[in-house]
C-alpha cells in the first residue's frame, strides 16, 4: 500500500521554559507520544482533538516544521528528520494555517500566490501559468489583482489554498482552516478541498473542531494528549458519543438525537451523520410497523 | 487624517508614466533630486519645472491630488520660507525688527528653497503615484543588487518592506479594535496631562506588540512551510524587461540632462 | 434596564464615494433581563450595531435610549454608559495587557475610578462569575490556556457590574469543550445576575438552545425577529440569507416531506429525542 504520510511511533518532546518564583524552570513535554498513523495517498482523513491535544503539533511534523524526537515519520517516502529533503517534503506536502491574515505574505493575490513556486525557482512564465490555473481551481480569479486585506475572511483561506497548489503539491495539511471563519466562509473552503480531493486527487488531512466538517472525510483520526485514541470511518467514530464526549468533542446534532432515541430503546442505527440519513432511516422503521 | 497624506499612495490609472520600468523610475527621480540640487538660477529652475510639468501630464494624475500632498507638509514649507527669509544676509535692506532683518536676498532665497522643496516633493511623489507599492519594492531590490557584494542585503530590504506594506493595513485595523476593546472598559484616550495621556497608551501598546510579535511568528513559519529560503536560486513571476517606452523615456531623461547642463553654461 | 432604538442609521465615509450604509433605519426594543440571539452573515450590520449600544460609535441618524435617556445626548456621560453596557470584542483575550490575571480584571473598575476595596470586590466576584480560580490570580494572563484567557476578558467586562452585557462572538476559535464553558458561564451569569444579555453567534445550534429571543439582520436591516420557533420556522429564507436552521430542524421538515404529522418547530437535541421517541415508541 502506497501511503503519502507513515508515521512510526512518533514522539515528539519539547521543553518550555518559564520563570516561578524568581526562578527559571524548565519543564518537558510530551507532545506527541509513540504516534502510529498511516495516511493512504489521495483520502481525506481528518484530525480531530481538542486544544493542546497536539494534533497541530502532528500537523507540523508533516510538513517538517519540526522533526520527532524519537520514531520516524515518512511523508510522500521522505524521512522528515533527514535534512536533504526539507524542501521536497513541504513541496509535496503544503500547510495552511488557522489564521488567513498571517499566511499570506504580498499585497496582491496573485504575487502571493506566486511565492510558493517562487521559492522553488520556477520559470516565471510557468508561474503565470500556474497561478492563473490555481486562482481558477479556487474559484478566485476574479480578484487575483486585489489587496488580500480587502477580502473575507474565506476567501483569504482560498488565497492560502492556492498558494500552496501553485507548488503542485500531493498533500494538503490544513491546520484548523475554519475555526475563524463565518459559515459561508467554512462552506467555500470545505467546498474548495473535498473538490481537489476528489477531482484531483490531492490528499487532504484536515485538522477541525467542527464535527460536520470530518463527516465529509474518508477517515477520521481522534487525538487525546499525544496520543491516537480512535481512528477509523466517521461513522465508526461518531457511534461513539460517551467517548468522544469524553475527550471533549462533540458530535452532529442528529448523531446524539439517534444515540439518545437508542438508549430509550428505539432500534435505530447509530451510525446516523446527516438530516437525510435520519429520515431515511425513521421511514424505514416506521415500514416495519 | 492619515489618509490625507498623498505622500506614498499609488494612483490608479493607465499612463505612460504607470507603465514604465520601476527601475527607470527609480533612477530617473533620483537624477531629477541631484540637478534639483544643482540647479541655481531662474532659467534652470523655469526649465526643471517645466519638465516636471510635462511629465504630471502624461501620468494623468489630477493636479489636486498631488496639490493634497504638498497640504499635508505646508508646515515644513512654511518653516523653511521663515528660517531663510530671517537668516540669509544681504545689503538691499527691505525691512526691519529689532533683531530681524528681510533682505531682498532673503526673500529670494525662500522663494527659491520653497519651490526647490516642492519640486522635490511632487516629483518623489510622482514616483509613489505612478508605481505600486510592489514595483518600487522590486525595482528597489534589482537596483541594490550589486551593492549584494558590498554587504547589502537587498532581497531581505525588498522582503521587508513587500511584508511591512502588507501589514500596515491589518495593524491599523488591530490599533483601532483595540483602542475600542479598551474604550469600553472605561478607557479614556482624550482627556488628561501629558503623562496621564502616556499612560492610557499603554493598554493599546502592550496588546498591539504581542499581536505583532505573534503575527511574524506565525508569519515566518507560514513562509517557511511555502518553502521560503532566502533569495537564492529564488525566481520571480514578473520578470522586469526594458519595453520600447522604456528606452524613449531614457532618451528623454539624457536629454533632459543635456539641456540643463547647456543651459547652465550658456546663462 | 431597557433599550429602546428609533430609526438607527449608520453610514461609513458618510458623503464620500466610498459611503456604505452599514445600518438602515433599525427600531429595536429590548427589555429588561432578556436573552437576545443576534444573528446575520458577515457583514449584515451586527457588529456595527452592537458598537452603537454603548457608543463606541455614533449614528448617523437616529436614537439609543437606554432607559429612556439618549446616549449620546451628553459626551460627558460616556464613561457610565460603557460602565452600564458592557462589550466583549471578539477574540477578547487580545485585549488583555496586565502583568497578572487579577490587575488586568482591575482595569475596568480602575478607570470608573472607584474605592480600592470596591474594586477588589468587583474583581474578585467578577473572576469566581467566569469559574477562575484564586490559584491564577497572580499568573500572567499569557501563561493561560485559550479558554482560560477568555475568561479573565470576559471577567474584565463583568468588573465594571454592567447592565447590559454584549457578546461578539464568544466562542469563536474555541474547542467544543471550551465554547461548552463559556457558553453555559454566559447562561448561569444571564439567570444569575439578571441582566440583558445579547449573543452574537454564528452557530444555529447555540442560539437555539440558549436565548429567548432572536435577532436576525441582513444588509443593515432587521429581517425577522422572534422566539427561537417563529424564527427557525423560516428556514428557506434563512437560507436565502446565507444562513440556516439548526439541523435537527431538517430532519423534521424532511419526515413532513415524507407525509408524517410531526411539529415543525423543533430545535434543540432533547426537543428532538422526545418528538421522535413518542412517534416511534410503537415500534420499539
Amino acid at each position: 500500500m502506497d501511503f503519502m504520510v507513515k508515521a512510526n511511533n512518533l514522539k515528539y518532546e519539547y521543553t518550555r521554559t518559564f520563570e516561578a518564583d524568581k526562578e527559571t524552570r524548565t519543564e518537558t513535554f510530551l507532545a506527541l507520544n509513540d504516534v502510529n498513523i498511516n495516511i493512504k495517498k489521495g483520502s481525506f482523513v481528518a484530525i480531530l482533538g481538542h486544544n493542546g491535544s497536539g494534533k497541530s503539533t502532528f500537523a507540523k511534523q508533516i510538513n517538517a516544521l519540526i522533526t520527532p524526537t524519537d520514531g520516524t515519520l515518512w511523508v510522500n517516502g521522505y524521512d522528515t528528520k533527514k535534512e536533504e529533503f526539507v524542501w521536497d517534503i513541504r513541496q509535496s506536502a503544503g500547510m495552511v494555517f488557522q489564521n488567513p491574515d498571517n499566511q499570506i505574505v504580498a499585497t496582491i493575490v496573485e504575487e502571493d500566490v506566486a511565492f510558493g513556486p517562487e521559492n522553488l525557482g520556477i520559470e516565471s512564465s510557468q508561474i503565470r501559468k500556474r497561478v492563473d490555473s490555481v486562482l481558477e481551481a479556487v474559484g478566485m480569479s476574479a480578484f487575483k489583482r486585489q489587496a488580500p486585506s480587502k477580502l473575507s475572511g474565506g476567501q483569504k483561506q482560498r488565497i492560502a489554498i492556492a498558494g500552496v497548489l501553485a507548488m503542485k503539491p500531493k498533500c494538503i495539511v490544513l491546520d484548523e482552516p475554519t475555526a475563524m471563519l463565518d459559515p459561508e466562509g467554512r462552506k467555500d473552503v470545505m467546498e474548495t478541498i473535498t473538490r481537489l480531493n476528489k477531482e484531483e486527487g490531492i490528499t487532504i488531512v484536515h485538522i477541525t473542531h467542527y464535527m460536520d466538517e470530518a463527516v465529509k472525510a474518508d477517515n477520521v483520526i481522534v487525538i487525546d494528549n499525544g496520543i491516537v485514541v480512535m481512528e477509523g470511518t466517521p461513522k465508526e467514530i461518531f457511534v461513539q458519543v460517551d467517548k468522544l464526549k469524553a475527550y471533549g468533542l462533540d458530535v452532529p446534532q442528529v448523531t446524539e438525537v439517534a444515540y439518545n432515541l437508542r438508549k430509550r430503546g428505539i432500534n435505530i442505527p447509530a451510525d446516523i451523520l446527516t438530516p437525510e440519513e435520519m429520515v431515511g432511516a425513521i421511514c424505514q422503521l416506521k415500514l416495519t410497523i | 487624517m492619515i489618509r490625507d497624506i498623498t505622500i506614498g499612495q499609488y494612483y490608479m490609472v493607465d499612463s505612460p508614466i504607470h507603465s514604465l520600468d520601476p527601475r527607470l523610475k527609480l533612477i530617473a527621480t533620483f537624477v531629477y533630486v541631484i540637478c534639483l540640487f544643482i540647479i541655481n538660477d531662474v532659467y534652470t529652475y523655469a526649465f526643471s519645472m517645466l519638465a516636471l510639468a510635462g511629465i504630471i501630464a502624461v501620468s494623468k494624475v489630477p493636479l489636486k491630488f498631488i496639490m493634497r500632498g504638498i497640504k499635508s507638509i505646508i508646515v515644513i514649507i512654511i518653516f523653511t520660507a521663515i528660517i531663510n527669509v530671517l537668516t540669509t544676509k544681504g545689503t538691499h535692506v527691505l525691512y526691519e525688527l529689532g533683531w530681524f532683518t528681510v533682505t531682498l536676498e532673503g526673500v529670494y532665497m525662500a522663494t527659491k528653497m520653497v519651490v526647490r522643496l516642492i519640486m522635490l516633493i511632487v516629483s518623489s511623489s510622482l514616483l509613489t503615484l505612478t508605481t505600486t507599492p510592489i514595483q518600487l519594492t522590486d525595482g528597489i531590490e534589482y537596483l541594490l543588487k550589486p551593492f549584494q557584494k558590498i554587504g547589502v542585503p537587498s532581497h531581505e530590504i525588498a522582503m521587508m518592506m513587500t511584508i511591512a506594506l502588507r501589514f500596515i493595513p491589518t495593524l491599523l485595523d488591530e490599533t483601532d479594535k483595540i483602542m475600542k476593546a479598551q474604550q469600553a472598559r472605561g478607557a479614556d484616550f482624550e482627556t488628561g496631562g501629558l503623562m496621564e495621556k502616556a499612560k492610557s497608551l499603554v493598554p493599546i501598546l502592550v496588546p498591539l506588540f504581542i499581536s505583532a510579535f505573534r503575527r511574524a511568528d506565525e508569519l515566518a513559519m507560514a513562509m517557511e512551510a511555502r518553502c521560503y529560503h532566502g533569495g537564492d536560486n529564488r525566481t520571480r513571476m514578473n520578470v522586469m524587461a526594458l519595453q520600447k517606452n522604456d528606452y524613449y523615456a531614457m532618451a528623454v531623461i539624457c536629454g533632459f540632462v543635456v539641456c540643463l547642463i547647456i543651459i547652465m553654461l550658456v546663462m | 434596564m431597557s433599550i429602546k432604538i428609533n430609526n438607527l442609521t449608520h453610514i461609513y465615509n458618510e458623503g464620500t464615494a466610498m459611503a456604505k450604509t452599514a445600518i438602515d433605519d433599525i427600531n429595536l426594543e429590548i427589555s429588561d433581563g432578556e436573552f437576545i440571539g443576534l444573528i446575520g452573515h458577515t457583514g449584515s450590520g451586527k457588529s456595527t450595531l452592537i458598537q452603537h449600544l454603548n457608543a463606541l460609535i455614533k449614528p448617523s441618524r437616529g436614537e439609543i435610549l437606554l432607559n429612556g435617556v439618549d446616549i449620546n445626548a451628553e459626551k460627558s456621560k460616556l464613561k457610565s454608559i460603557r460602565q452600564r453596557v458592557g462589550l466583549v470584542f471578539q477574540y477578547p483575550e487580545h485585549q488583555l495587557f496586565e502583568m497578572t490575571v487579577y490587575k488586568d480584571v482591575c482595569y475596568g473598575p480602575t478607570n470608573l475610578g472607584l474605592s480600592e476595596v470596591e474594586i477588589d470586590q468587583r474583581a474578585k466576584k467578577a473572576l469566581e462569575t467566569v469559574g477562575i480560580g484564586e490559584e491564577i490570580y497572580e499568573k500572567s494572563p499569557f501563561e493561560l490556556s485559550g479558554g482560560q484567557k477568555r475568561r479573565v476578558a470576559i471577567a474584565g467586562i463583568l468588573a465594571m457590574q454592567p447592565d447590559v452585557l454584549i457578546l461578539d462572538e464568544p466562542t469563536a476559535g474555541l474547542d467544543p469543550k471550551g465554547r461548552d464553558e463559556i457558553l453555559n458561564a454566559i447562561d448561569e451569569m444571564h439567570k444569575r445576575l439578571g441582566i440583558i444579555v445579547i449573543l452574537v453567534s454564528h452557530s444555529m445550534e447555540d442560539v437555539a438552545r440558549l436565548v429567548d429571543r432572536i435577532i436576525v439582520m441582513h444588509h443593515g436591516k432587521i429581517v425577522v425577529t422572534g422566539t427561537s420557533k417563529e424564527v427557525f420556522g423560516q428556514a428557506k429564507m434563512l437560507e436565502s440569507i446565507g444562513l440556516a436552521a439548526p439541523q435537527v430542524s431538517y430532519v423534521m421538515m424532511g419526515l413532513k416531506e415524507k407525509g408524517f404529522n410531526v411539529p415543525q418547530d423543533v430545535y434543540t437535541i432533547d426537543e428532538a429525542t422526545e418528538v421522535l421517541y413518542s412517534m416511534l415508541k410503537q415500534v420499539k
